[in-house]
């Protein structure tokens, strides 16, 4: 171990870990003073406060300055102490790295406390909030539109996107991940995520909880990139799905749910769906009407709400009050079937019983499938599998599962292989935005249904534009409950065409090299990128959310081009230009519209 | 179980203001909730919700079959349970007893007159809850006259709590077709996604979206008929 041989004169420490170049002064806390190309940082990496008394800079000591290299990673290390009144603190900050252009910052903290009674400390983090002022900085999500950042992705889970700060050119980036998979399990980056999402690093205080030993208090994965943002996202998306067990998303058995693009949900208290007079289901002209919209991928029966809770029926037992009790059900799934239609009922966790456990809706449910030949159960208000269920697919291989929720949590979107997304809140003016989902970035092989129940008119509009923004099929949903809005047969046809070219250029769209918000040539367009590990063909979806039309170059495109189309979308008459060394994508796109450009390249 | 008489009650004709809250989470309940003025017509009303006694013996009269059966009087009545109000029966079977004895399915707005009546009572009893005058969150089903110190205005007893009570007319919005429910029951569900039940306010009404008739009959759902007086 090798102690402060690093520090120079001026208490300056300079150091490089593969691509990351940084530069500390020790001199009175810890200083960050640059970070590759950021320089003059010059902020404090932390601040204590105890039982609300600022720690002075100066009490801080230097013990230790430990740096190791070897084959597997590099590591350095500074541990410090501070005496304050009658406690005593020690830390340490380090940095290793492991894997190329991807480091670790890690700050830890542990307390001696007078008498071992814990007093309250609260911690800031200077150079955070000087990172997040940085001019080319972007919260995860966010773009430049020209005069400020705007925010034009979500995501809906806990694996968080990094902030991403580049030069000014855009080629050298640092991308910056808070990891914080379960807020409650531990000290580190507790309300890191939340103030990057609200802006707040500057009245961002932590609490922690401290000990004798050394507890983490951030864990900070820091990216380097010379090849712009999207470098960024493709290392943070390998490290993250890294962790992950994907088997059963490439099993073959289950493969149909890749290809439920459009799943019609059939209230069953409404003329949509039932045929009052001769008292009994529509199948046949649900499944006419759903060629309108390009044809149902697969039908989602719902009749328990609103209706459960009259009586002390529950789920099941409603099933057995249709004509002709499971034959009614059996009948309309032979249909579907012969249409190749896969067919859902839903499974309701609030209605369990006080006698019910999931094994015994599992029985149910096991019953119900060799009764009716049903392909999927729709777990309703649920973002999460059930073991209980999971069982079933161990019986009936190609069975699957559709969550109302997107799973948020490993174990989950590991074994719930399909979900809507949904958006909405019936409680506000929600606005359909057009935006990236980056869990359909980050798990293209878990396909995503979009639905906004209550949207009608421009927003049942934005929302095609946004399932064709994102490259993902949509739940069509008209009668919500007994309240009955309808797709225009503008809207319908839009749909249509949709379908038509998930379809045709599903590889892309479910490739595994997709990358959200590319970087593109006008500050007033978004772009997603779909392609599949072989890079020859990319989809790109584009969208206009300016207040203009724009015209000329949008794309700057990384390969010779052999053939482009536009495939989606009012006509944009896209072009090809070249020009010295650069190849250039252009179009007129109209105010809002979104459009999909398919382009084979010459490799 | 000894038997009485389910005697019939008048009501004065009366204009009042009809307000109605719907207790449907989602989804619409495409009528005037008011406030709107009302006139009711003179009426004779059952004091009671049609018993088991009353309907086996209208059947034992008529020998009504209903076109659809399925759950109909599913609780199978038995002397032991004459008394307790009948249930499983659809808005048909409803009406085809009402009309049997002369009478109909009370409206929305009569009915609500008959539980609210012109003081505009939050319930039968008065303004305040109290679940010891009604069966509310019970376990089963009493007798209809189990809760008379509940009576309404008018006299009429177990308007709230026991069984939800069928009003009269198949609502259309263009889409659907509905029916409208009054009083609540016993039974009284655990999620707040399932129906509000429990026993509930005068000014509060059920949508029941109308399917199959075994879809449209509940071990909670009765009624209580009304009569056209001069």
């Amino acid at each position: 171990m090798m102690q402060n041989k690093f520090i120079d004169k001026k208490n300056f420490i300079d150091f490089s870990l593969g691509s990351l170049n940084l530069s500390l002064d020790l001199d009175k806390n810890i200083f960050l003073k640059k970070l590759n190309f950021i320089k003059n940082i010059n902020n404090e990496i932390f601040s204590i406060r105890v039982e609300n008394k600022l720690i002075p800079r100066n009490k801080y000591k230097i013990e230790k300055v430990f740096k190791k290299t070897d084959v597997h990673f590099t590591v350095i290390s500074i541990d410090f102490s501070q005496n304050f009144e009658n406690d005593f603190f020690k830390g340490r900050i380090s940095f290793v790295q492991k894997k190329k252009n991807i480091i670790d910052f890690i700050f830890q903290l542990s307390a001696r406390w007078h008498k071992n009674i814990p007093k309250k400390v609260l911690l800031k983090f200077p150079f955070l909030i000087n990172l997040h002022k940085n001019k080319n900085f972007l919260k995860p999500g966010d773009i430049f539109d020209g005069k400020k950042r705007i925010n034009k992705g979500v995501w809906n889970l806990h694996e968080y996107p990094p902030s991403i700060i580049s030069d000014n050119l855009g080629n050298q980036c640092l991308g910056f991940e808070f990891y914080d998979q379960f807020p409650w399990q531990a000290n580190y980056n507790l309300g890191i995520s939340e103030a990057i999402s609200n802006e707040n690093f500057e009245k961002l205080e932590t609490e922690v909880q401290l000990t004798r030993e050394l507890t983490d208090i951030i864990l900070m994965k820091i990216y380097t990139s010379s090849q712009g943002r999207e470098k960024i996202f493709g290392l943070w998306k390998e490290n993250t799905r890294e962790k992950y067990d994907l088997r059963k998303y490439h099993d073959s058995k289950n493969r149909w749910i890749k290809k439920n693009y459009l799943q019609f949900f059939m209230f069953a208290y409404g003329e949509e769906a039932f045929d009052y007079k001769k008292m009994k289901f529509k199948i046949i002209q649900i499944i006419k009407e759903g060629k309108k919209f390009g044809g149902y991928d697969s039908i989602l029966f719902w009749h328990q709400y609103p209706r459960l809770g009259l009586d002390e029926s529950n789920q099941w037992q409603l099933y057995k009050y249709l004509p002709k009790y499971y034959k009614t059900i059996k009948k309309i799934v032979d249909i579907c079937h012969s249409h190749k239609i896969k067919f859902f009922i839903p499974f309701k966790p609030w209605d369990i019983r006080s006698n019910e456990s999931l094994d015994s809706h599992a029985k149910s449910l096991e019953r119900f499938i060799k009764a009716t030949s049903i392909d999927g159960f729709f777990l309703d208000t649920m973002s999460s599998l059930p073991d209980s269920f999971l069982k079933i697919q161990k019986k009936f291989p190609s069975f699957e599962f559709c969550s109302e929720g997107t799973p948020r949590e490993q174990r989950q979107i590991e074994s719930l292989t399909s979900s809507w997304d949904q958006i909405g809140d019936i409680r506000r003016n929600f606005k359909v935005e057009i935006n990236s989902n980056f869990f359909r970035f980050l798990f293209p092989e878990h396909p995503l249904n979009l639905v906004s129940r209550w949207s009608v008119g421009s927003d049942k509009d934005s929302l095609i534009k946004r399932a064709a923004f994102n490259g993902m099929g949509m739940v069509i949903w008209q009668d919500i409950f007994g309240c009955w809005l309808p797709f225009s047969i503008e809207q319908k046809k839009n749909i249509k065409s949709l379908k038509s070219i998930l379809k045709k250029y599903h590889k892309y769209f479910y490739g595994d090299n997709s990358i959200p918000l590319i970087n593109t040539l006008s500050k007033k367009i978004i772009c997603n990128e779909f392609s599949n590990s072989h890079g020859k063909q990319k989809i790109y979806s584009i969208y206009n959310f300016g207040s203009n039309k724009i015209k000329g170059r949008i794309l700057k495109l990384p390969l010779e081009v052999k053939e482009f189309k536009q495939i989606y979308g009012k006509s944009a008459n896209v072009k090809i230009e070249k020009k010295t060394n650069n190849i250039y994508l252009l179009a007129n796109i109209q105010v809002g519209d979104v459009i999909l450009i398919n382009i084979k390249f010459d490799i | 179980m000894k038997s009485f008489e389910n005697k019939k009650i008048f009501i004065e004709s009366n204009e009042y203001t009809y307000r109605v809250e719907h207790l449907t989470l989602e989804g619409t309940c495409s009528t005037d909730h008011g406030p709107r003025n009302v006139k009711i017509k003179n009426l004779l009303v059952d004091k009671y919700p049609v018993t088991n006694q009353q309907y086996s013996f209208f059947l034992k009269k008529t020998g009504y079959q209903p076109r659809d059966s399925q759950r109909f009087l599913e609780h199978k009545p038995n002397k032991k349970i004459f008394n307790l109000p009948v249930v499983f029966v659809s808005q048909n079977d409803a009406i085809a007893y009402a009309k049997w004895v002369g009478g109909r399915l009370p409206t929305d707005e009569e009915w609500q007159y008959i539980a609210a009546g012109p003081k505009y009572l939050d319930w039968p009893w008065g303004n305040k809850f109290n679940p010891l005058l009604c069966n509310h969150d019970g376990n089963k089903l009493e007798s209809v006259n189990a809760f008379r110190k509940g009576e309404s205005w008018c006299g009429c007893v177990d308007m709230s709590g026991n069984c939800w009570e069928w009003t009269a007319g198949i609502h259309h919005d263009g889409n659907h077709q509905f029916a409208l429910l009054r009083g609540g029951s016993y039974f009284y569900a655990h999620d707040h996604w399932h129906v509000g039940g429990g026993a509930r306010k005068n000014s509060y009404h059920w949508k029941l979206q109308i399917l199959n008739e075994g879809m449209n009959r509940a071990a909670t759902l009765g009624f209580r008929c009304v009569y056209d007086a001069e």
